[in-house]
């Protein structure tokens, strides 16, 4: 199973992404953040070797515009 | 009598209804146009349902359509109609804020696709109305303009994020209007301010000139009072356009031809095991309402079929994840450079995406190619499936949650997830005095057939001829 977010890896990640967020804004994604990771683990357990992602790039469709 | 009251006779005409009294010469566009004008004039400042009012040009519009009128030059049934937009089209020269700060006074230099058409057809744009900012989140209460209010209690919430088009139309300020759709959008404020709203099948409707939330789950819609109404509005919107990558290249049909066909013999499936009863589950009022649509769709013919809702209900999870990680991919830009003009809520909801991974997001996009087939695979049993629309009446904006509301199923994202054709028709009130919508969602490009069933139900219930009370 995988590791619960904590403050201290919000903290890490939304450093690399660029972005500065004090710790009250950490503090209010968190949940968010945990339940985001939950919901990726549910979908993990559904997926077959075989699925690949909805949206496959096209080549011909290169010219439309 | 207030002039006011006089004018609701004309402000709450069907389109249908409207357009042929302009054939006839009963009024003109003229006279529709300050009808509606007049009414928001009286009553918007209640609800807030509009950020721009472009009354001049309206009213040059409608002066315009009356010597079209008056030459024989018919434009067909949209003509000398008084509409609005959900303020996230882009419409050349008339600002487009997308009720945020962000875009509060951008004037964008062209129009979307959709408001090109519906200016062929001779429609008259009334103006630009509220939502939630950037279709994110919920009503924001630090956004430069007021949260819209819903028309049948002024204490609660209309429902989002096309929030301004439902509440608009229920109050009988415009005739038809245009929402977009990224979970539920169109569909949610349909069911809670008692309308019509059509999410079509994803690449129907062009979204070229349509600010993005979340580009493979966003769809453009129309929103009216009725299902004829409806089906009108997407006529004229619907259709291939090169410079949507999404859109597709599928014949157009009409959308009124079957309209009156009957549901003798429709197999509808409700995918109620495993979706209604997850979480907090739906309210019973609003499944009350809902068995009872359903008795109305069986003495209607249809035959009801009880369906596995587990792929429904954690498409709601992929829809979230995918939703989240494209609506930040969008904004992260902006927000990195100013921060502090997002609203706090739709802030909140877009850092939600920076803590995903690609992998994540990839996962999301593997498990809507398996839910997908899932969910289809249904439609060899079943020719429709039928759900509330939302699985409670809109709360009070006092006592909103919105991590409450993740307890609850979604009865709209999985359409968004799969990009089926989803409708939401007026199907009752609770005992409060709060409208309830049904939906019908129908196998993709089959919007004819949600329409029908959509319209049946309609013209066997009177739900769709109350107003609220302003």
């Amino acid at each position: 199973m995988a590791k619960e977010f904590t403050i201290e890896d919000l903290r890490v990640l939304a450093n690399l992404a660029g972005l500065t967020l004090s710790d009250d804004d950490l503090q209010r994604l968190l949940p968010g953040v945990k339940r985001a990771q939950q919901q990726v683990a549910v979908l993990r357990a559904i997926i077959a070797p075989g699925d690949e992602p909805a949206g496959v790039f096209i080549a011909s469709d290169g010219d439309r515009k | 009598m207030s002039t006011v009251v006089k004018s609701n006779d004309l402000c709450y005409l069907a389109i249908a209804e409207a357009s042929a009294g302009l054939r006839r010469k009963d009024y003109s566009p003229v006279d529709l146009t300050e009808a509606c004008l007049e009414r928001i004039e009286a009553l918007d400042g209640k609800l807030h349902s509009f950020i721009t009012i472009t009354a001049e040009r309206a009213r040059a519009q409608a002066r315009r359509a009356e010597q079209e009128f008056a030459s024989g030059k018919g434009r067909g049934p949209l003509h000398g109609i008084p509409i609005a937009l959900k303020d996230l089209y882009m419409t050349k020269g008339i600002r487009t804020t997308c009720h945020s700060a962000v875009l509060e006074k951008w004037v964008p230099d062209y129009d979307a696709t959709a408001v090109l058409k519906l200016d062929e057809a001779g429609t008259i744009l009334l103006g630009k109305l509220g939502m939630h900012e950037f279709a994110f989140g919920g009503p924001s209460v630090d956004a430069p303009f007021p949260a819209v209010r819903n028309p049948w209690n002024l204490a609660h919430i209309p429902g989002g994020s096309s929030s301004g088009s439902g509440a608009a139309l229920a109050a009988g300020f415009c005739y038809g209007a245009l929402g977009s759709d990224t979970g539920g959008s169109i569909r949610t404020p349909s069911a809670h301010c008692g309308i019509v709203g059509l999410k079509p099948t994803y690449g129907r409707v062009s979204r070229y000139g349509i600010v993005p939330l979340s580009w493979s789950l966003d769809h453009a819609g129309p929103m009216a009072r009725s299902v004829e109404d409806c089906a009108l509005l997407l006529q004229a919107i619907a259709g291939y356009d090169a410079k949507d990558a999404a859109s597709a290249n599928v014949p157009v049909p009409d959308f009124g031809t079957g309209l009156r066909e009957g549901i003798k013999g429709l197999r509808v499936g409700v995918p109620r095991a495993g979706w209604f009863d997850e979480n907090l589950g739906v309210d019973a009022a609003t499944e009350t309402v809902f068995n009872q649509a359903l008795e109305v769709l069986k003495n209607l013919g249809a035959l009801i079929v009880e369906l596995d809702g587990k792929p429904f209900s954690i498409a709601r999870k992929a829809n979230q994840t995918i939703l989240v990680a494209e609506a930040y991919a969008y904004h992260k830009k902006t927000y990195q450079e100013t921060p502090m003009k997002f609203g706090s809520t739709v802030r909140r909801r877009i850092l939600e995406g920076a803590f995903l991974s690609a992998a994540d997001y990839l996962t999301a996009q593997r498990a809507r190619s398996a839910l997908n087939e899932q969910i289809r695979a249904n439609f060899k049993r079943v020719d429709v499936f039928a759900v509330p629309t939302a699985p409670r009446p809109p709360d009070t904006f006092e006592g909103m949650d919105p991590n409450e509301q993740n307890l609850r199923p979604s009865f709209t994202n999985p359409f968004n997830l799969t990009g089926l054709p989803a409708i939401s028709v007026p199907c009752g009130f609770t005992p409060d005095n709060l409208p309830v919508g049904l939906q019908i969602a129908a196998p993709p490009f089959e919007e004819s057939t949600a329409l029908r069933v959509a319209y049946a139900y309609e013209q066997a219930t009177p739900w769709h001829e109350r107003r609220p009370a302003l």
